[in-house]
């Protein structure tokens, strides 16, 4: 096969660089030289699929019903750690319409997350797994659930992170609670650090925040006799298709996961969860569909969260510039075995000579953290751009000015790589013009009320983005003279589905119209999940390959057919263009008879030895008021270097949901756990306090949208994540800058800022 | 949720008669329905109401005060022209109560009677003192939503924004049941629950709210409602205060201070109302009377907040009455 290689692709996800082996084939194509807008690119186009969304076409996972289908429900643990002594299912089994129950005496021996078990011995959190039902209707489950009677031998627990760090925590980890999670060194810390002229060491806090999708995590499964079809709302359904076969031992070819729609993810459904697993058992085991859909209860138990973070910083100046950083860090993983490691921005997004930096992981009893938009980044850029803004108040100088110092070089301090592209100093000149960062007073400024005081605070935001192989895709014309593109990444929310539509038609020729995307279904060849802000990166270089060949062969094809030399047509608007003369492709194509005509396209490695991030800056103007604590955000606005901008409006739209979702952890949104219970207090949506749409403030979004020609042939970077990083420090540095009151915890309560408040005497 | 039977009579008459053991009566639903699927609440039967006519509606008659039907819904009793007129308050006090949509279902009556939002209380899971249990767990748990005065055994706070705007305005509920009727002051209606009364209503076995009453001298005072919530929208109060006084040449008397969110019942202090007779609402006057009804406050761990905020409501809410 000419042009074939087998190469290793370096490729950033979540922080972390991963090397993974690539199959390349053939040339990628050259990425636009300026970016200017084409006749797709760069277009803000509503999306393909908004009228099935809103006339309720869509089919979520939730909606699937199938012929026969049983609805499971979990047994959950009601006590934070026990050990399982004795199940007893006879009245549940009793009960009229309950088809099977499985706990751990009678499930199969099952491999997951590295455990052999899909019900634990010793339950570890409210909310792990203890039995599930079958049954005719959920009614019935959720009663059988009631009868089931578990012998539990209680145990010590502990569910905060502050505790669990203690002398006094039970051991919960054979080895202890907290585990190392990463650390990082450049320069000489200790010794720069004795040598400035100013330094802070502060301790900051964030809370747990849930992911409350509007859509909880569920799945329907389906087993025939020989394959297993499985629909579940999911950000990756190769990832769900991996775990399954491993979990029951099945062939690749033997199971089937569909996720066509989704009511959103936010990384918690980049995981993948025991709830499919049940379902996929019961159904094999009984010969029907099953459907688990989680409760909105046991979404906030049992689905992850964002780690609780406890963070100390120590920063030190000298000379107007920030001469040292140390970041230490415990997150509460719950049940995890991984920690979202806060230090990243620490390590990699200034040019700071010397930094050091630890994270660890503490194992609680509470419910295992997920990926949640920005893992680790979101808690440590708001301790990290909070202290830079207390070191810039200690140093007299302004927090922009300080930052910018540190934001010139060129290359990944981390990697000593080449950024492939960076353009942070135009994010800040942008966004200092539009909130009118001039303005601002060291002191913070009259507010528009009594007893309000109004200021203006700034963060900054590094993430990856890049993307990466492998990812592919395939387009072929149909009889009518439109296009199939099918892809194997899924459309969690994000627009993706509108995104790729517009790459390829725009590289084919064809109105956005003429394309109709398939997605969500891993009976396509391989896409990445929808995580880490990859998706478009990965996948859309690939479909602009496959709709290029399918372009060069459609021209071909249509010459022979109007006896014309292909070098002297193009394809504009659905039509075949020559000197003169346009032919709609619904006229040319019938004319090939059944003739396909099939492109397929595949995502190239990203260059080796380059660093490839995305930047950006928010800047927040609020009101505080100082008696009694309430803080309102007046406006944020948003600046973000992610290379080209592919769909104005829906990249707007993920910024603008980042912004209202980081709202929520910077003000109000924080899991409460009782400790003595190990139950969360707030597993709803009343006292879990999601931003409404009156929390949410004016939203000014603007784009570098310079084209990253060296990242992929599209030059597009992810958006998914940056928009939800700096907004929180950016309120905290706000609010400090209209009160003179540092909140060094969020979400930034009532409590809390009156506290803060108190503590510098504003009234 | 268990299996219940459901009735939907056409007359007061018939519905107090169906209004017995295992019963409950149904208007609105937004608490009641949430509390049957979270098994606090286990019915053998319902009531509906919302078929009987003539417990709705708003209706002032000059010199009588007014009445205000208990199936009236709370958007309606924002909305009235009447009440917008003659006391504003009350409309006031629903502007930022749930939702629009549950201001559209909710009723008079069910606000008034709904059951506290406790979350020891909520959770199905736990058997807390006011559900029979042995002990309040927000007292050493988590007890930043809490009471920080006025608790016995129980440490929830009332949740209505209704209540208090009705007790600042004198309000009388009407009471129906097969036996008869009384009548009795809204403050009265509401109960700390202690020792043997694990419950926050006075309401009895087959009782229902038909009426709140208004007199006419309420009228006379101006009156404000002031709510602090976690966020902008769709929050129960952190600490709310219901402020009311006839106010002549710039002196004020005959107030009425109530406040939410703070204690197990809408609480009234009227010692610190007497502080504030015949002063002109000044800062001085207005803290003196927050501090005599804050001075028995106990707060927990996590609740001393309130005191602040409500020591500002206090002042807030009063001085406004002079501007």
């Amino acid at each position: 096969m000419p042009g074939l290689r087998v190469l290793k692709s370096r490729d950033e996800f979540e922080g972390e660089i991963y090397t993974s082996t690539v199959i390349v084939e053939g040339d990628d194509l050259p990425a636009s030289r300026d970016g200017a807008p084409t006749a797709e690119i760069g277009r803000a186009r509503p999306r393909v699929d908004g009228r099935n969304r809103v006339t309720g076409r869509a089919m979520y996972t939730q909606d699937v019903r199938l012929p026969g289908m049983l609805h499971a429900a979990i047994l959950r643990s009601p006590v934070p750690r026990a050990r399982v002594r004795a199940i007893d299912t006879k009245k549940a089994e009793a009960l009229p319409g309950v088809r099977a129950v499985l706990h751990r005496f009678n499930a199969p021996e099952i491999e997951f997350r590295g455990e052999k078990t899909l019900f634990r011995d010793e339950v570890k959190f409210v909310g792990d797994e203890v039995a599930a039902v079958a049954a005719d209707d959920s009614q019935v489950a959720q009663q059988a659930i009631a009868l089931i009677e578990v012998d539990y031998e209680i145990l010590p627990h502990v569910v905060d992170l502050e505790e669990a760090i203690g002398p006094k925590a039970p051991k919960i980890d054979p080895d202890g609670n907290v585990h190392d999670a990463g650390e990082y060194k450049r320069g000489d810390f200790r010794k720069a650090f004795k040598d400035a002229d100013v330094t802070i060491d502060v301790t900051y806090r964030t809370s747990t925040q849930m992911h409350n999708a509007l859509e909880t995590h569920g799945a329907v499964a389906s087993w025939d006799g020989d394959r297993l079809t499985v629909w579940e709302s999911t950000q990756a359904v190769f990832g769900v298709r991996n775990m399954l076969k491993d979990a029951l031992k099945l062939q690749p070819t033997q199971v089937r996961v569909i996720c066509e729609y989704m009511g959103g993810g936010f990384g918690a459904k980049l995981g993948t969860y025991k709830y499919g697993v049940i379902a996929s058992l019961l159904s094999m085991r009984l010969g029907r569909p099953v459907r688990c859909v989680l409760t909105r209860r046991e979404e906030n138990l049992a689905a992850g969260n964002r780690s609780a973070t406890l963070q100390k910083l120590k920063l030190a100046g000298k000379d107007g510039r920030i001469v040292a950083l140390e970041h230490e860090s415990w997150s509460n993983s719950g049940q995890g075995r991984w920690a979202a490691n806060p230090t990243g921005p620490s390590n990699t997004l200034y040019d700071i000579a010397n930094v050091s930096s630890t994270a660890h992981r503490v194992t609680t009893n509470a419910g295992a953290l997920s990926a949640f938009r920005a893992p680790g980044y979101v808690e440590g850029t708001f301790a990290l751009e909070s202290a830079v803004d207390e070191l810039a108040v200690a140093m007299k100088v302004d927090p922009l000015t300080l930052r910018k110092r540190h934001a010139r070089s060129v290359t990944d301090p981390r990697t000593d790589n080449r950024y492939s592209l960076k353009r942070l100093l135009e994010c800040y000149a942008i966004g200092a013009h539009e909130i009118g960062w001039s303005k601002r007073r060291n002191a913070g400024m009259r507010g528009s009320q009594p007893h309000r005081r109004r200021g203006l605070g700034m963060a900054t935001q590094i993430w990856g983005g890049g993307g990466g192989p492998p990812a592919y895709a395939t387009v072929h014309i149909e009889t009518d003279g439109t296009a199939v593109l099918r892809v194997g990444v899924q459309d969690i929310g994000t627009g993706t589905r509108t995104a790729i539509a517009q790459v390829c038609a725009d590289e084919l020729g064809l109105q956005l119209d003429q394309v109709t995307v398939r997605l969500g279904d891993t009976d396509a060849p391989y896409g990445p999940g929808s995580g880490g802000s990859v998706t478009l990166a990965s996948i859309g270089p690939a479909v602009r390959i496959a709709a290029s060949e399918v372009r060069e062969k459609l021209l071909v094809a249509a010459g022979g057919i109007l006896e014309m030399p292909a070098s002297e047509l193009r394809i504009e608007r659905g039509s075949i263009v020559s000197k003169g003369a346009r032919t709609p492709l619904k006229e040319v194509m019938p004319k090939l008879d059944n003739s396909t005509i099939i492109g397929t396209g595949i995502r190239h490695p990203n260059p080796d030895k380059l660093a490839i991030k995305t930047f950006g800056a928010h800047f927040a103007q609020v009101e505080v008021d100082v008696r009694t604590g309430e803080i309102f955000v007046e406006k944020v606005v948003a600046v973000h270097d992610v290379g080209r901008i592919v769909n104005p409006l829906t990249a707007a739209s993920q910024v603008q949901g980042g912004i209202v979702q980081a709202l929520g952890f910077a003000l109000t949104e924080e899991r409460v756990v009782d400790r003595g219970l190990g139950r969360v207090m707030n597993a709803n949506l009343e006292w879990y306090e999601i931003p409404t749409s009156m929390d949410v403030p004016e939203i000014v979004v603007r784009f570098v949208d310079v084209p990253d020609r060296k990242a992929n042939n599209l030059g597009a970077k992810g958006l998914g994540e940056p928009p939800i990083i700096p907004t929180a420090a950016a309120v905290a540095n706000a609010v400090a800058n209209a009160t003179g009151a540092r909140v060094r915890h969020a979400p930034m309560t009532r409590a809390r800022v009156l506290e803060a408040l108190a503590m510098v005497g504003a009234s | 949720m268990s299996l219940f039977a459901y009735a939907r009579p056409k007359a007061l008459g018939e519905a107090l008669k169906l209004l017995k053991n295992g019963t409950i009566a149904l208007a609105g639903g937004t608490d009641l329905i949430t509390l049957m699927r979270h098994g606090l609440a286990e019915p053998d039967a319902l009531v509906d109401l919302t078929g009987i006519e003539g417990l709705r509606g708003i209706t002032r008659e000059k010199g009588r005060g007014i009445r205000i039907g208990a199936l009236t819904a709370l958007s309606d009793v924002e909305a009235s022209a009447d009440l917008l007129r003659s006391l504003p308050i009350v409309p006031e006090s629903l502007r930022d109560a749930a939702t629009p949509q549950i201001r559209n279902m909710g009723t008079v009556g069910g606000n008034l009677l709904q059951r506290n939002r406790c979350w020891y209380f909520r959770d199905e899971g736990v058997q807390c003192w006011l559900k029979g249990g042995k002990r309040c767990f927000a007292v050493d748990g988590e007890n930043r939503y809490h009471a920080v005065i006025g608790a016995h055994e129980c440490w929830i706070v009332s949740p209505s924004d209704l209540a208090p705007a009705l007790i600042a305005s004198d309000a009388e509920v009407e009471l129906a049941s097969s036996l008869g009727r009384r009548r009795i002051p809204l403050a009265g209606f509401y109960v700390a629950p202690s020792g043997k009364q694990r419950k926050e209503h006075a309401i009895r076995r087959g009782e229902l709210i038909t009426t709140v009453r208004i007199p006419e001298k309420a009228l006379e005072r101006k009156g404000t409602y002031v709510k602090a919530m976690e966020r902008k929208a769709w929050s129960f109060a952190i600490v709310s205060v219901a402020a009311a006084a006839r106010v002549r040449d710039g002196k004020a008397s005959d107030v009425r201070l109530v406040l939410g969110g703070i204690a197990p019942i809408p609480w009234r202090v009227p010692a610190a109302e007497r502080v504030l007779d015949g002063t002109s609402l000044d800062d001085n006057a207005c803290l003196a009377a927050a501090d005599v009804v804050l001075k028995d406050a106990t707060p927990l761990r996590d609740n001393g907040y309130k005191v602040t905020l409500a020591r500002e409501l206090v002042r807030r809410a009063l001085r406004s009455l002079m501007s």
